[in-house]
């Protein structure tokens, strides 16, 4: 198996998952608000797949961030409900009203779960075992109408029954939060009149099967059909009761509390423990008391707890004096609801919403609106420079003051888009992981630069060709362990995934310490697949090779990589975020593959140049250098192809002029400025009238309104609100090579 | 017959009526935003004639039509009342360019003729009928259309 010191998880590792907790809250309370919403829409009659399969996804989308969290509670009850969801929607149930009840207490369940885990709250979670009972009996297709709740309870029944508006069924949850204490009970379970002794056997199963309904303990009992056991359990035994029905008649159990051993876990507040204990065990009226208090006034406890104590088919008396003496524990499951979250949320010291989330279309639109501010302050800039400074002193103070603002301004909102790479990084660890498993290598994943910031844009597209890069670096890169050991290294390899600003880019690296790649067998390959190669090619040009479509040089295919499929495509996604990729390797020692990105693709530095009356802009990552040649040094190639000689480099020349058709006014004037360009590798010279300067550019996009223009990228707005076209470096370069 | 019955079918539809040299043309007036002066776009290279090129309009890029190139009249002026009408067709906004902005009015079905099969450079497609008024014609387009037809440059297929 694979070693993963950086593995992630409740396993407690040196890599810290809780810095995602807080997302993965916002993200699941989403989720459970937005399930709550549709199964409240819910029309049993006409439930179509499309809402069912909403549903679904939303307890799917819960159970899969508390899986990965460590939040086994969560997950199994969420599991639970998608397992009843799962057969609703693929209609092998058919939606009852019943069910929605459970699903609904359940996602309260849920939150309140994920409430406690968020304030970090220590105490015994809040039971679930009879929710995940009921569904279980759900699933199993068990349409005996459920039992009748506790009368304090706001198990489903009661809720639909009394408070049909969801407002008050809201307001009735939060009466009852306060009664959600949690005690811990040690109770006596007599199972009498049994016919087959061993099905009470099948009750220790159950407390064994369901993780934190309690401890059971057999006890030694003189008659032939009696079961008595000892029970330690924080569930009501109105939940005990539901659960056992799976096995024996509820007329056959009798539940008696012997030691009224009470512990407080509801963090709303030290006010109300003290009367919760002195409640649980006592008159239900101290509870009511004490959550009054803690509740506005006019939350009268009882008014929420609608029928008569007493459950009808609890008529033991031995439950009815339970029922009776702690109502407010009778339905141990606490519910949720915001005001039970918030007051929790009160009570710890973290600020409730350290984050908001904002559509990203209402980002850019700030975005948008900023760069127009921008447009417009740089024409006022432009406008009061005339101005005599002795007169109009206070105005030119405040234009300065207008300019400092709005950078800062353009900063912090661009600054919102931006994310940091350990977004991307966290997925690899798991993924890597599997990986080395199954392929039976050890593999160490290391991150560097985590916190390196970047587009949100780009981040979502860099996130695939990145999986493939350490895909392929686990697999073909790092060797088995035993080769790893012949070859004098250590058994278990190691994959760097680092990530670093490198002036107006960032730099994203995978680096393996494998066999790297053999110069010998890819030329081999590329010349078994006709490609133009030689032996003399610098070792970065046959690195290149391995971006052609269906170049693979793996002796096998696997099931993980080795078709083929995959460089290139990596390097044209990355090409198409402007970036550029670099691989350097060394056989037996591994490889590095650079991948460099704009970090941005909203904004970028852009140097503007003049040709005739007209304004275009160079991304200034691919300008090399410029400088101002006079015409003999031009030197024709075949009619027409022109060349200059730039340190004893002949490069190819663009006449801007021409590839745009710029009219010329003033004939006599030719364009003498050379701007050396670099893209994909290779150099042009660009002819141009005069360099006009640098600035940052809000990129736009032509093919909105319009199309795509031929060796035109974008565009954008200058200074004085004209619109400039953006030059495709990339286009140029490919240009000249034809 | 069909298209002056889909015309037909909403009653009294609103108009915005412009000029284009002589002739009078309408259009769907919820496909207009708004009514522009005329400002030089930035020429982009190897469009056809009528495509002026682009503006900025409040931060997005506006390619601008001029239609009186389109449809080949005898002059194009920029003055100051030649006026730019932004159109916004299926979330895509273009401008065009024509010589004035004459109103917005309501034609109903009896007004509206179907258009004969004439030669011209308007494709008969993109044109929805004549609306008759008195002694004027107005030529109604389909505006969507004629915009975005693959001929008209905008877009590099026919939606």
């Amino acid at each position: 198996m694979a070693e993963m010191h950086h593995e992630t998880g409740s396993s407690g590792a040196d890599f810290d998952l809780s810095q995602f907790y807080q997302i993965f809250f916002e993200e699941a309370g989403e989720n459970l608000d937005l399930m709550e919403q549709m199964l409240l829409n819910l029309n049993l009659e006409t439930a179509d797949d499309e809402e069912l399969n909403g549903i679904f996804r939303c307890a799917h989308s819960v159970k899969g961030g508390a899986a990965t969290f460590g939040f086994s509670d969560v997950a199994e009850l969420t599991h639970q409900m998608e397992s009843l969801l799962d057969r609703l929607r693929r209609h092998e149930l058919r939606p009852t009203s019943v069910m929605v009840d459970v699903l609904l207490e359940s996602a309260d369940a849920s939150r309140s779960l994920l409430a406690r885990h968020q304030s970090g709250d220590e105490g015994t979670a809040p039971p679930t075992a009879d929710l995940v009972g009921r569904i279980r009996k759900l699933v199993s297709g068990d349409t005996a109408p459920a039992p009748a709740p506790a009368p304090a309870s706001v198990s489903a029944p009661v809720k639909v029954e009394t408070v049909p508006v969801e407002v008050q069924q809201t307001e009735a949850k939060s009466r009852n939060q306060v009664a959600a204490v949690n005690v811990l009970r040690t109770l006596k379970v007599v199972i009498s009149r049994l016919d087959h002794v061993e099905r009470a056997d099948a009750i220790e199963e159950l407390f064994r099967d369901i993780a934190g309904l309690g401890v059971i303990k057999s006890q030694a009992c003189n008659e032939a059909n009696t079961r008595v056991f000892q029970v330690e359990t924080t569930s009501s035994n109105e939940d005990l009761l539901d659960l056992f029905a799976f096995h024996v008649s509820r007329e056959q159990v009798v539940i008696q509390e012997t030691v009224a051993s009470s512990e407080i876990t509801d963090d709303t507040g030290g006010d109300a423990s003290e009367g919760n204990i002195a409640g649980a065990n006592g008159p239900g009226l101290d509870v009511a008391h004490a959550s009054s208090t803690l509740q506005a006034p006019g939350f009268g406890f009882f008014d929420g707890a609608p029928g008569a104590p007493g459950a009808p088919d609890a008529s033991d008396a031995g439950i009815a004096a339970v029922v009776a003496a702690a109502p407010t524990s009778e339905d141990g499951l606490p519910k949720s609801s915001r005001s039970g979250t918030k007051s929790a949320g009160a009570a710890n010291s973290q600020p409730e919403a350290a984050t908001i989330r904002v559509a990203i279309s209402k980002v850019d639109q700030l975005i948008n609106l900023v760069g127009e501010l921008v447009i417009t302050q740089a024409m006022l800039a432009q406008n009061s420079r005339a101005l005599d400074p002795a007169v109009y002193q206070q105005l030119l103070t405040g234009l300065t003051d207008l300019d400092r603002n709005t950078r800062d301004l353009q900063e912090s909102v661009m600054s919102i888009r931006m994310i940091p790479m350990s977004i991307v990084f966290s997925r690899f660890p798991r993924m890597l992981r599997d990986l080395a498993g199954k392929l039976g290598k050890k593999v160490d994943f290391l991150t560097l630069g985590e916190a390196t910031e970047l587009d949100k844009g780009l981040v979502e597209k860099i996130t695939d060709p990145l999986t493939h890069l350490v895909r392929n670096s686990c697999d073909h890169g790092i060797e088995m362990p035993s080769d790893r050991v012949l070859a004098g290294k250590p058994e278990t390899g190691t994959i760097t995934l680092s990530a670093a600003h490198q002036g107006g880019s960032i730099v994203i690296e995978v680096r393996d310490d494998g066999r790297g790649m053999s110069r010998e067998r890819i030329l081999a390959k590329a010349r078994e697949r006709g490609l133009d190669v030689s032996d003399q090619m610098q070792d970065s040009e046959v690195w290149q090779l391995i971006f052609a479509p269906g170049f693979s040089t793996a002796e096998v295919v696997t099931d993980v990589s080795g078709r083929g499929v995959g460089m290139d495509v990596v390097k044209r996604n990355i090409a198409s975020l402007n970036g550029t990729v670099e691989i350097d390797s060394k056989e037996g020692f591994g490889m590095k593959v650079s991948v460099r990105l704009p970090l941005t693709l909203a904004i970028m530095d852009g140097m503007s140049v003049g040709v005739g009356s007209e304004v275009y802009i160079l991304p200034l990552s691919s300008v090399v250098e410029s400088f101002q040649v006079k015409s003999e040094a031009v030197s024709t190639v075949g009619q027409g192809a022109q060349l200059v000689k730039v340190r004893d480099e002949f490069m190819p020349v663009i006449e801007l002029e021409k590839v745009f058709q710029v009219p010329r006014f003033n004939t006599d004037k030719t364009s003498d400025i050379m701007v050396v360009i670099e893209a994909e590798g290779s150099r042009v010279v660009l002819l141009v009238d005069e360099l006009l300067g640098q600035q940052q550019v809000v990129v736009k996009n032509l093919e909105s309104n319009y199309r795509k223009v031929p060796n035109v990228s974008g565009a954008t707005i200058l200074g004085d609100g004209k619109v400039a076209l953006i030059l495709d470096t990339g286009a140029l370069v490919r240009r000249s090579r034809h | 017959m069909e298209k002056i019955g889909d015309a037909a079918s909403n009653v009294a539809r609103e108009y915005l009526t412009f000029r284009l040299d002589r002739e009078e043309y309408g259009i769907d007036i919820l496909k207009v935003q708004e009514i522009r002066g005329y400002e030089s776009p930035t020429r982009i290279a190897n469009a056809p004639s009528f495509i002026k090129g682009v503006v900025n309009l409040r931060g997005t890029i506006v390619p601008i039509v001029d239609m009186r190139l389109k449809f080949n009249c005898d002059k194009a002026v920029y003055d100051s009342f030649t006026v730019v009408i932004i159109l916004n067709l299926r979330q895509r906004i273009v401008g065009i360019v024509v010589d004035s902005v004459s109103d917005v009015m309501g034609l109903a079905p009896e007004n509206l003729r179907a258009a004969p099969d004439i030669e011209s450079v308007i494709d008969s497609d993109s044109v929805l009928g004549l609306g008759s008024l008195g002694d004027r014609m107005l030529i109604l387009l389909d505006i969507e259309k004629l915009m975005s037809g693959v001929d008209m440059g905008l877009v590099t297929e026919p939606c």
